[in-house]
């Protein structure tokens, strides 16, 4: 979790990760910070992530990141 | 069936009579009926590829949804037995196979798209290209492009792209594949929905209810008012001045490009308004295209709030596939690491980004001057991408606040007149044509000396004032939309006679000038498209 919140940090510092819950939906992350974070992700976890796994149910905060990364990895 | 017909009234009196008198599980049916019918009457001849699209699409995402719930049972069941790489292999080939007839059909139907939008261009190209060594190529292609073609075939290929991703279920119907398709209020002119917001609406049952029959009656006349009164009215204008802008002053030309605005968010989001409130008394809430997007601060949070459905759609299935593809990534972290961290995070994004553009504009015309108004819409987006961090730099160094009123007004103001003049590249005939007029804005000075020079393409005066009343009106719509829904607000503050008044009074308005105004000139914009 701390590689994560490292990556989040490092796209937007001003964000509290802990409570966060509408990163997407709150219009918090664009189409841009989306793309970064998962290059990010994958680079750091070493998973594949596709556009089926956009939807704003996994990026909307960082707890739903860790669990869709962990089910990657699980399914990996 | 024109959308500004008596006929087309007495179309949508029937439906919304059939459609509250069945019963409700038969709703549905009578949509598909009445929706069949309306493409019917529009064409007979292009009713075939409209089925071809939706029975590939049913045929296609069936197939996929069988071979994916199967090789999960498959999984399940024999869980102990396979390995790792057992599992991970039997995906991989699942994935291969669901891909492939994904592929099959996706270019099935943008080659049907295709063909029917770009084979003038094409032809004409390569004209051109056969003139230079003394050859001709002629263009004897004589069909008629299947209306609304542009619109569902992406819609349909939305759903098709999210039943393969898994975020949508495939129907198992074939006939309510065709009314997601086919449904007639946004065949022409959108809105693009995704399954999974519009399915849901209009296979579920509906009664007629006094809110919603209230509500979507208001919404159904504000957009006729905006079509006929504003947007035709300006259209004899905007006409006049894309055909004779090289005889008319700078600042004539400037104020044509101006019309030219209003006009299309007057033609575009009046149809939407017509759309939606019919929906509305069905029952049925459609997707939204506008959100006020004259008050953007930037051209990417106007095509945020511009024909938003379309940009959803290309964000989706063109921006976000491109950018995250394992080939883009590969680029991006190979730059990264020999470029610098931020050239790297950026360019899969700008790759992204170019097809993105590229593409909206072909979508929007086969012409030089769509690819050319995708291109400089594409280029301000990328360019603010990169500009981030030195414009947040510079906004510091001079000490601009974000919230201050006067920066914000700068910024609106900013972006209304450069979406203004790339708006204007495509439409004014070709691409010559278009550079042409912004020339023509930036290079000729000579001031009016009467109200008729500065207005050469205004004859009648009295229509005039009846746009600009209606452009006021709209201005002071979105001013007030801000905070919510101007009918709400109307029926919280507004007494119920009064708000009879007002409504009649746009009525009224729409047969003394948008009646004649709308003869000849009842196209939208977007049905061409």
């Amino acid at each position: 979790m701390d590689e994560l919140l490292e990556i989040l940090n490092d796209i937007n510092p001003d964000v509290d990760y802990e409570t966060e819950d509408r990163l997407i939906d709150g219009k918090v992350y664009d189409s841009f910070s989306i793309i970064t974070l998962i290059s990010n992700i994958s680079e750091t976890f070493n998973i594949e992530l596709g556009p089926e796994h956009l939807i704003p149910e996994n990026f909307n905060s960082a707890a739903a990141m860790w669990k869709m990364i962990q089910s990657i990895l699980d399914e990996e | 069936m024109s959308i500004l017909s008596v006929s087309f009234l007495l179309f949508i009196l029937g439906l919304c009579l059939v459609y509250f008198l069945v019963p409700k599980r038969f709703q549905w049916w009578v949509l598909l009926a009445f929706s069949l019918g309306f493409y019917a009457l529009g064409g007979l001849l292009s009713l075939p590829w409209l089925l071809l699209t939706a029975l590939s699409a049913w045929a296609t995402a069936r197939y996929i949804q069988d071979r994916a719930d199967a090789e999960k049972a498959f999984l399940a069941a024999h869980k102990a037995e396979l390995s790792k790489e057992e599992r991970s292999a039997r995906k991989a080939k699942g994935k291969k196979t669901r891909r492939r007839a994904l592929t099959l059909c996706i270019l099935l139907n943008v080659g049907v798209l295709c063909v029917f939008k770009y084979v003038h261009f094409l032809l004409a190209q390569a004209n051109a290209l056969a003139g230079l060594f003394g050859g001709e190529v002629r263009d004897s292609v004589r069909w008629i492009v299947p209306l609304g073609v542009s619109f569902y075939t992406f819609q349909t290929l939305g759903y098709l792209c999210d039943v393969y991703w898994g975020k949508a279920k495939a129907e198992r119907n074939p006939l309510k594949l065709l009314l997601f398709t086919s449904f007639f209020p946004q065949i022409t002119q959108g809105p693009i929905s995704a399954w999974n917001d519009l399915s849901a609406q209009l296979f579920a049952p509906h009664s007629l209810d006094y809110d919603s029959f209230s509500l979507g009656a208001q919404r159904l006349i504000w957009g006729f008012f905006k079509k006929m009164v504003a947007a035709n009215i300006l259209s004899g204008y905007v006409s006049d001045v894309f055909a004779n802008y090289g005889s008319y002053s700078g600042l004539a030309t400037f104020l044509g490009a101006l019309c030219y605005a209003a006009q299309i968010y007057a033609d575009f989001s009046g149809y939407m308004d017509i759309m939606c409130g019919l929906c509305q008394i069905l029952g049925i809430r459609l997707t939204e295209n506008f959100e006020r997007p004259y008050f953007s601060k930037s051209v990417a949070e106007y095509w945020r709030r511009w024909h938003m459905s379309l940009g959803v759609w290309f964000k989706n299935y063109v921006y976000y596939p491109i950018a995250v593809s394992k080939w883009n990534q590969r680029l991006g972290k190979w730059a990264k690491k020999r470029l610098g961290k931020a050239f790297g995070n950026y360019l899969p994004a700008t790759l992204a980004l170019v097809v993105t553009w590229l593409a909206t504009g072909l979508w929007h015309g086969a012409s030089w001057g769509y690819i050319a108004w995708g291109g400089v819409n594409g280029l301000f987006i990328i360019f603010s991408m990169w500009m981030e961090g030195p414009y947040a730099k510079w906004k510091k160094a001079l000490r601009i606040r974000e919230s201050a009123w006067l920066w914000r007004a700068f910024q609106v103001g900013r972006t209304f007149l450069l979406v203004t003049f790339i708006k204007v590249l495509p439409e004014v005939g070709s691409l010559r044509d278009g550079l042409g007029l912004w020339k023509r804005i930036f290079t000729e000075h000579s001031l009016p000396h009467s109200l008729s020079e500065l207005l050469p393409f205004v004859g009648d005066r009295r229509p005039l004032l009846a746009v600009l009343f209606s452009v006021g009106l709209m201005f002071l719509v979105s001013l007030l939309q801000r905070k919510g829904s101007v009918r709400a607000l109307l029926r919280r503050r507004v007494p119920y006679l009064l708000r009879i008044c007002v409504f009649v009074f746009l009525f009224f308005l729409i047969l003394y000038f948008g009646v004649p105004a709308s003869g000849g000139l009842g196209d939208f914009i977007y049905a061409q498209y």
